[in-house]
């Protein structure tokens, strides 16, 4: 199996455009991130990663059109390709497989 | 937050505008955009949520996060190919437009390429010249160690230095320094008779001791260093002496004899040493051991006279400064007696506390140090004139180049523009026009290489080299010229490329860019150009008059109608005088024959020789030429008595111990009475004198910038005669030449004829002069003439440029020669501000240059005011050729194109 690497930022950010499904963009990722998980993120943290997903192939990336409300500046949208959501199944199917082998009373134990 | 503590601002405000400025100046530019745009978005989704200054806050944070150095960048992808700039297609439309463009300006590419292929031409003479030079005794290992002693005297009359050693210095430094690793004497002179097999052959036979193999780097092809000079019968002879006397015969163990009659001595030959190299200031054609020369028996201990040179090494650890500084208490010890007649003399120490002292030159300067070695050097200063010369010659050659490229830049403006809106990037644009430029300067180069090549026989004969091709092409020296072609096409190629790769596409196209204003740099490279040539036609005319004036100078002797002939070795300077004076006898047309040691002027044997005589006169030293002459010396070159009489036959005595002396030689002995008084050394015992007999003008031995010069005629049996001097009737100067040399198979089979008139011989003494005023005003007119063509070129542009101003101005109704003051007018006042220049440089440089002689000209404003005349003239006639034309033509035709 082709071991995909990616760092849990990098996942969520995945995971945040795949749900936003087109609408992905640095402003829609941040606040998705910050609704979802209550995490505070730097804008800047979000762009970086944006564009790493971008070099390492999982994501794409257009220049969509000009609206109104941000002066007529374009937003660049983000949709998952191909080989990123390959790298979420991976990553989902790995996490099962794990799941399975833990033996089931360790976590109730250790969570009680 | 409480809204309504806030004062209701304007959302459109949006976040702090510095912050905005920050991020738009620092963010990379790719991104900006979309990151601009997100903040905004931001800001206003937190200015909803939590109220302004959250959002202020909130949105600065954010900014630093989005700055270099915590900001990724984003890879910019092209989506157009790029082709390179190499690729085919392209290189094909640069040969195409490049080879259009030099068709449309064949006369500007055509001026160029004869502008650089002469100054090239020009400057591979002079560098080669120069390169010479300056690598004269380079090749020897480790000769930054090596030096030669010279003696430095700070004589209140004239502080001297010179570089004759006497014989016991050398053994005496060996002892007493650890420090020099290897020492040799070397003395050479006069060619020697080297006899083999009954064969005769002139020679350099050099007087050495054993160190000089291993003191220098000349190989030894046969023989080992150590042994070859160790037994005092042992020769070593160059390669060539080798060829020449025993061919084919392997030299090694033959016997040779060298030396005349008396004092012949046969030596075994022990190895073979490489040629001496063209550039080394050491020459010789074979080595023998100091021992073996007539007076080394006694000499050896003498301390007083010189009569070669000593060439050091010192080890690695030591340096000259150190060894100069042992040096002294050395000289102290063994010239007590020099140092007392100085200090008796009223010497005083020079800056380096020294009356006398024993220093050390670098081998390296030795050739350009004139004192030191014996006159046979190059002044350096020359050296640096060369290659300024060439620089000059070369910078003038760019600047039209560069002029032109400029000048016609403009008009390739529209391609520049059409080549950047369509994509060229301003490095694709620089190459290209850089490559065009490079493209002439290579036939330029290439040009220039060839015509060195054709004119390399008439450079040699103008000025005595003998440079042949294979000499050019040291790889030093062709790194040199490389490096020179690569500076001129970085220069006159490079900055037009770059000025026109700097144009602005959109101002080109819409046609604003434009040749209006004549260019500051334009202007001022004219300005350096004829201020350049200027300066150089001022040095000529300096340098001319000054030989000229020095060529008036009277030498104290007639040397019209007098015929010199050197004897050589091959025969007995007295046997063939003798038969000389017999066979001429009863010629109406000779006037009167002698012989003497030393030739007047430069013959065409090249050979000088000098013998001194110095000598304390009751308590003065006093050193003077001891010269050999025979009767009838003062006849033969019509010198005038002052005082006593001249050598005659009738009287025993004249041919033992009397003298005749010079002017200046007879108010040294201070008598008042000089004919009839003694010469003699004060502290020679065995009686030795010379009487005086008779007192002579000064007149010049060995240099026309000789001062006045102490001389002593003697008319001793012992001493050879080596030249024999002929006066001849006036008319018959050509004849007498060719009678003589029928007379001289006679009396001298054995010898080869070398008779020249003594006029001929006396101008080789302004050859150096000579040769320097030939290259001043071979180069001075280059550069006015390279200097012309570039002001004929851009004339012809600018004035093409004005046509319409010229067309206008004619229509309301200005003259023919009104029209033509305004066009000449702009170009005579640049010569006028580089007169200005060229001038004081002139006058400075020249004035230190005429330091340099005893009698110099005194420099004439005249000169300048003419130089200025004529360089304003030539410039106005170069305008002038097109200003005419320009001014002569119908306005309807000029106007009428629109």
């Amino acid at each position: 199996m082709r071991r995909t690497y990616l760092g849990e930022f990098e996942e969520i950010v995945l995971l945040m455009v795949a749900i936003l499904d087109g609408q992905a963009y640095g402003v829609t990722v941040s606040q998705e991130i910050e609704q979802h998980t209550g995490r505070l993120v730097t804008f800047g943290t979000v762009h970086n990663t944006l564009i790493r997903l971008e070099e390492k192939g999982f994501v794409k990336s257009e220049l969509g059109g000009a609206t109104a409300e941000r002066g007529g500046r374009r937003k660049r949208l983000f949709r998952v390709t191909a080989l990123g959501s390959r790298a979420l199944q991976d990553i989902q199917q790995l996490r099962n497989e794990l799941w399975q082998l833990v033996p089931p009373n360790t976590l109730k134990l250790s969570g009680l | 937050m409480n809204p309504a503590n806030q004062p209701p601002r304007n959302r459109t405000s949006g976040p702090p505008r510095w912050a905005k400025r920050l991020l738009r100046w620092l963010h990379p530019a790719n991104t900006l955009e979309e990151v601009e745009g997100d903040l905004d978005e931001l800001y206003a989704y937190w200015y909803e949520r939590a109220g302004e200054p959250q959002a202020s806050l909130r949105y600065l944070l954010n900014v630093l996060s989005v700055m270099p150095p915590f900001v990724r960048r984003r890879q910019q992808v092209n989506p157009y190919p790029q082709p390179s700039s190499f690729h085919p297609d392209m290189i094909r439309s640069y040969v195409k437009i490049a080879l259009r463009n030099l068709w449309r300006s064949k006369g500007y590419a055509a001026v160029n390429v004869v502008g650089l292929s002469v100054a090239f031409c020009i400057c591979l003479f002079l560098f080669l010249v120069a390169y010479r030079q300056l690598t004269f005794d380079s090749f020897h290992k480790d000769g930054d160690r090596i030096f030669q002693t010279y003696l430095f005297a700070n004589d209140p009359e004239r502080v001297s230095r010179t570089g004759g050693m006497p014989l016991p210095l050398t053994p005496a430094l060996k002892a007493e320094f650890p420090e020099v690793e290897t020492a040799a004497r070397v003395m050479s002179g006069r060619l020697s008779l080297v006899e083999y097999r009954g064969k005769f052959f002139d020679k350099m036979v050099v007087q050495t001791d054993p160190d000089f193999l291993t003191l220098f780097s000349f190989p030894l092809i046969k023989g080992s260093p150590d042994v070859a000079l160790r037994d005092l019968s042992s020769i070593v002879v160059s390669e060539t002496m080798a060829k020449t006397v025993f061919g084919n015969e392997d030299p090694v163990g033959k016997y040779l004899l060298i030396g005349t009659e008396s004092n012949k001595k046969q030596y075994i030959v022990s190895g073979i040493i490489a040629d001496s190299p063209d550039n080394s200031s050491v020459r010789y054609d074979a080595l023998v051991r100091i021992e073996t020369t007539p007076n080394y028996q006694n000499d050896k201990e003498n301390w007083h006279a010189n009569s070669h040179r000593t060439f050091i090494k010192i080890v690695p650890e030591a340096d000259q400064a150190a060894v100069e500084a042992r040096l002294k208490p050395f000289a102290q010890k063994y010239f007590a007696g020099t140092i007392q007649d100085l200090l008796k003399k009223g010497a005083k120490p020079d800056d380096r506390g020294d009356v006398f002292a024993i220093r050390l030159q670098k081998l390296a300067n030795v050739h350009f140090d004139r004192d030191v070695s014996d006159g046979k050097g190059a002044p350096i200063a020359l050296i640096y004139v060369l290659i300024g010369i060439g620089v000059f010659i070369l910078s003038i050659a760019s600047i039209n180049f560069i002029n032109m490229s400029i000048a016609r830049s403009f008009t390739r403006a529209k391609e520049v523009g059409v080549r950047k809106s369509l994509g060229a990037l301003k490095n694709q644009l620089f190459v290209q026009i850089w490559s065009e430029s490079t493209f002439i300067c290579f036939i330029g180069f290439v040009v220039g290489i060839i015509l060195t090549c054709l004119l390399l026989g008439t450079f040699n004969t103008t000025f005595q080299a003998k440079f042949t091709l294979s000499y050019a092409f040291q790889p030093g020296f062709i790194a040199w010229m490389a490096g020179v072609f690569l500076v001129v096409t970085l220069v006159a190629g490079g900055y037009p490329a770059w000025q026109m790769a700097r144009f602005n596409a959109v101002e080109v196209l819409k046609g604003k860019v434009s040749l209006k204003k004549p260019g500051l740099v334009r202007n001022a490279l004219i300005v350096t150009q004829f201020a350049m040539s200027s300066l150089l036609a001022c040095c000529t005319i300096i340098a001319i008059q000054q030989v000229d004036h020095m060529r008036r100078q009277p030498v104290g002797f007639d040397k019209e109608q007098v015929i010199s002939l050197p004897v050589g070795n091959q025969a007995n300077g007295r046997q063939v005088l003798g038969r000389l004076r017999n066979k001429l006898a009863n010629d109406p047309t000779v006037l009167a024959v002698t012989g003497t040691s030393i030739n007047l002027g430069k013959g065409k044997d090249r050979v000088t020789s000098r013998s001194t005589f110095g000598f304390t006169y009751k308590g003065k030293q006093i050193a003077t030429d001891w010269l050999l002459v025979d009767y009838d010396y003062l006849k033969t070159l019509n010198m005038k008595l002052l005082a006593g009489r001249d050598f005659d036959p009738a009287y025993a005595a004249d041919s033992i111990n009397r003298v005749v002396v010079t002017e200046s030689l007879a108010k040294l002995i201070n008598a008042r009475q000089p004919v009839g008084a003694f010469i003699r050394d004060d502290s020679d015992t065995t009686g030795t004198k010379s009487e005086i007999i008779g007192v002579v003008p000064d007149f010049k031995l060995y240099s026309v910038a000789d001062e006045a010069r102490p001389i002593a005629m003697h008319l001793s049996n012992r001493e050879d005669i080596h030249y024999i001097f002929v006066r001849v009737a006036p008319q018959s100067l050509a004849q007498s030449m060719d009678k003589i040399k029928q007379i001289w198979r006679e009396v001298a089979p054995q010898a080869e004829f070398l008779g020249s008139f003594l006029d001929e011989n006396v101008d080789g003494w302004y050859q150096n002069e000579e040769s320097m005023s030939q290259i001043f005003s071979l180069a001075a007119s280059i550069a006015m003439l390279l200097s012309c063509l570039g002001l004929f070129a851009i004339a012809l542009l600018v004035i093409e440029q004005r046509t319409k101003e010229i067309g206008i101005r004619k229509v309301m109704g200005a003259s023919v020669a009104s029209i033509i003051i305004v066009l000449s007018r702009d170009f005579v006042k640049l010569v006028m501000i580089a007169l200005a220049i060229a001038i004081p440089l002139a006058w400075f440089g020249m004035q230190k240059w005429l330091d340099n002689y005893a009698e110099r000209i005194t420099i004439s404003i005249w000169i300048f005011l003419a130089v200025g005349l004529v360089s304003i003239l030539v410039a106005l006639a170069t305008v002038s050729f097109h200003s005419v034309k320009a001014a002569l033509m119908n306005p309807v035709k000029s106007l009428r194109s629109e």
